[in-house]
């Protein structure tokens, strides 16, 4: 069997996970994506806007929804040949799935060695104490955070009390920093200073 | 709290109040369910959606969501939008809630666009991301509700507010979530306490009113009012009264304002039945050095200022790092501040000036696949009168990861200081005549040798097991030496606490502590919990 039959007999059977905008005749607009042509016979009885659902196309690229299950295939695997009207800038975010966001936090020299290190975030209206990060060593700390994909989360950095929040280098307040939601996102906080401890 | 610095206090809240006052809602969003999701500030109501707009546009949907950090609407099936005489319906309508630009999604004849005036629509570029709805489940979502209203980057209020779990739900009537990200809001006039939970009454884009479920060491459960006005991460004022359920209320206020890129001023008070205390302070920078101004006043009659100056750190062979500090002030007692003698009323103030040198190694490898990084700070403080201050601290903390989620460490703090008055130590520091009695009734005979020298010491081993990114267990034994330190007097020889950080439902986490004292001051073993709730 060559390759293109391969992919072609691949297609044929792979479930894609979406969320339909909409359902209107034969048509099924996909959130993030194009318009779809649904199978003959199919109807859009059972397809609520917004819920997700799984579908199958056939080789000729139309759509029968099916159950959802944990093997569909991301929106964005669908292939552009498929819909009948295709956008002109397509969505590559697969925001189906938690990913794990880590923050790694740099402490300076001055901290007190017992004190434990917090995340602080708009979550919790700023508590200064809203999360505990893990230490791994003397002046490293870190936290896996699961966040939707496409998630931003601002934070900043205490050690467990407002009087305790960090400092720039010019011991002012910084901006929040921004953890987002993104397979293996990283993003490495050097604390320059606290608010107590110049 | 006195009139005078409480009229201070009013006064600087006044001055930002009014800009806080403009913001308004500019949206609301009812829905058979309407769900919210913290991390991505998703909002998405379903079962029939109604989005309405601060102009009057209303609009209809099977199913809408609203992304709040790009304040984009997408209402999904069956989209149809009116204002005035005219509307406007498609498959699928997009649109902004503070914008003019309106998208319509016809399955058959594709995108065309409009204004929020919602005139004749052209035919448009398919953009596929202004369509975009999230996959998401809603068992997941931190708020449940089904009217929200909307104030742009800055809050939601949900009308009722349920908090789904695995087991139900906690339904409050109303709640206001907070998503404005000026420092400002992070600030608080309130003391620490084991356990603190906002609860916004009010809020704009550059306000907030919350209400706080407080436990308190000592004083225990404890209700408090805040109000903080924010000006970006540029300034705030945050003015809150804590009245615990048994003991006296406090009275705080906490301001901040940035002064260019080097300087900022702070000033805070805090107010009791015994009287206010009020602090002022003014940070430079100067390129990586810096300095400091500190005046500190209580309506009791004492004072305190001290300017100081930082070099950088600068480096050191070895990658070790030296940083100096010198300072000068004085402290002030309405009466005499040394009160210990017979003219003490002649020393009502007392000029001062110190020396600080800190050294720091770098996190270094050492045998057993262990890391390790020390501190010393050197510290010496001369006063007008024959006094002098000591200190000398060491830190050395070593870590050993068995594996990425084993890690043991290990801690060792020493602080040792001497009160040094030349000539006259006998008088700041007398020989007891009796022993000193202890709360147990023990007398502590060692107390004698106590002469205005003291050491700390401590030393620390802790067990930290991470098995997932949502689980952190810890386990730490503390030993302490101290003195002077006994039965009761001074920290406690002994310390277990225990950790626990963990996921119970997926969108509640709980961080629970537990410690216990042994065998000091007449009790066999002292428990104390901590507890926090992270989203």
């Amino acid at each position: 069997m060559s390759p293109a039959i391969v992919i072609i007999a691949a297609a044929a059977v792979s479930l894609f996970r979406i969320v339909p905008l909409a359902c209107d005749g034969d048509r099924l607009v996909v959130a993030g994506a194009g318009v779809l042509r649904l199978a003959d016979g199919v109807s859009c009885a059972g397809i609520v806007p917004g819920r997700a659902i799984a579908v199958a196309l056939d080789d000729a690229g139309r759509a029968t929804p099916q159950r959802l299950s944990s093997d569909a295939l991301p929106t964005a695997k669908i292939p552009r040949t498929a819909y009948v009207l295709a956008p002109a800038v397509q969505r590559d975010a697969d925001e189906t799935t938690l990913v794990t966001s880590t923050i790694d936090v740099l402490v300076p020299a001055r901290t007190p060695p017992s004190d434990d290190i917090y995340l602080s975030t708009e979550r919790t209206s700023w508590s200064p104490a809203e999360v505990r990060m893990d230490r791994v060593d003397a002046r490293h700390f870190r936290l896996a955070l699961r966040l939707h994909r496409g998630a931003r989360v601002a934070f900043r950095v205490t050690r467990g009390s407002y009087g305790t929040t960090e400092r720039d280098a010019a011991r002012t307040l910084p901006p929040a920093h921004i953890a987002v939601g993104e397979p293996d996102a990283h993003i490495t906080v050097v604390i320059p200073a606290w608010a107590d401890i110049d | 709290m006195r009139a005078a610095p409480a009229c201070v206090v009013f006064a600087a809240c006044a001055v930002l109040l009014p800009g806080a006052a403009s913001a308004r809602a500019s949206a609301s969003l009812d829905g058979g369910t309407v769900v919210f999701f913290s991390d991505t500030l998703a909002l998405i109501a379903r079962d029939g959606a109604t989005l309405t707009l601060a102009d009057g546009t209303r609009a209809r949907a099977d199913a809408a969501y609203i992304d709040l950090k790009t304040d984009r609407a997408v209402l999904a099936g069956h989209a149809r939008v009116v204002r005035g005489s005219e509307a406007v319906s498609a498959d699928a309508i997009a649109l902004e809630l503070d914008g003019d630009r309106v998208d319509l999604l016809d399955a058959s004849t594709g995108v065309s666009r409009t204004t929020r005036r919602l005139g004749a629509a052209t035919a448009a570029e398919f953009d596929a991301e202004r369509f975009s709805f999230p996959d998401v489940d809603d068992r997941s979502a931190f708020i449940r509700s089904r009217h929200a209203t909307i104030t742009p980057h800055a809050d939601v209020r949900f009308k009722p507010a349920a908090f789904p779990t695995s087991i139900g739900g906690l339904p409050v009537p109303s709640y206001l979530y907070t998503y404005a990200t000026g420092a400002g809001f992070g600030a608080t006039s309130l003391a620490g306490a084991t356990f603190d939970q906002p609860y916004g009454l009010f809020g704009t884009q550059t306000s907030l009113t919350a209400l706080h479920a407080r436990w308190e060491d000592g004083p225990g459960p404890a209700v408090a009012l805040q109000q903080q006005v924010v000006s970006g991460d540029d300034a705030y004022a945050a003015v809150s009264l804590d009245q615990p359920l048994r003991g006296y209320s406090v009275h705080g206020f906490n301001a901040y304002r940035r002064l260019g890129t080097r300087y900022s001023a702070e000033a805070d008070a805090s107010g009791t039945i015994y009287g206010t205390v009020m602090h002022g302070a003014l940070t430079a920078a100067f390129g990586a050095a810096g300095g400091r101004m500190d005046y500190t006043r209580t309506t009791a009659g004492a004072s305190s200022y001290t300017a100081s100056l930082r070099t950088p750190d600068e480096p050191l062979p070895g990658g070790l790092t030296w940083r100096l500090t010198g300072s000068t002030g004085f402290d002030a007692q309405r009466g005499g501040l040394l009160f210990e003698l017979p003219d003490a009323h002649n020393y009502s103030t007392v000029w001062r000036k110190g020396l600080d040198l800190f050294v720091a190694t770098p996190v270094v490898h050492v045998p057993f696949g262990a890391t390790l990084a020390t501190t010393v700070d050197a510290a010496r403080t001369w006063y007008a009168f024959p006094h002098a201050f000591d200190t000398l601290s060491a830190t050395a903390t070593a870590s050993r990861a068995f594996s990425k989620k084993v890690t043991l460490f290990a801690g060792y703090q020493s602080t040792w200081s001497a009160d040094i008055y030349p000539g006259t130590q006998t008088l700041f520091y007398p020989t007891p005549i009796t022993p000193l009695l202890l709360p147990d009734g023990t007398p502590y005979y060692g107390y004698a040798a106590f002469t205005g020298a003291r050491t700390f010491r401590s030393q620390n081993v802790d067990l930290q097991v991470t098995p997932d990114p949502n689980t952190a267990y810890r386990l730490s034994v503390v030993h302490t030496s101290d003195f002077p330190q006994f039965d009761g007097f001074g920290r406690p020889v002994w310390e277990v606490r225990g950790d626990v950080r963990f996921r119970p439902f997926p969108n509640i986490g709980l961080d629970v502590g537990r410690a216990y004292d042994f065998a000091w001051g007449g009790t066999r073993w002292q428990p104390r919990w901590s507890f926090a709730i992270t989203p």
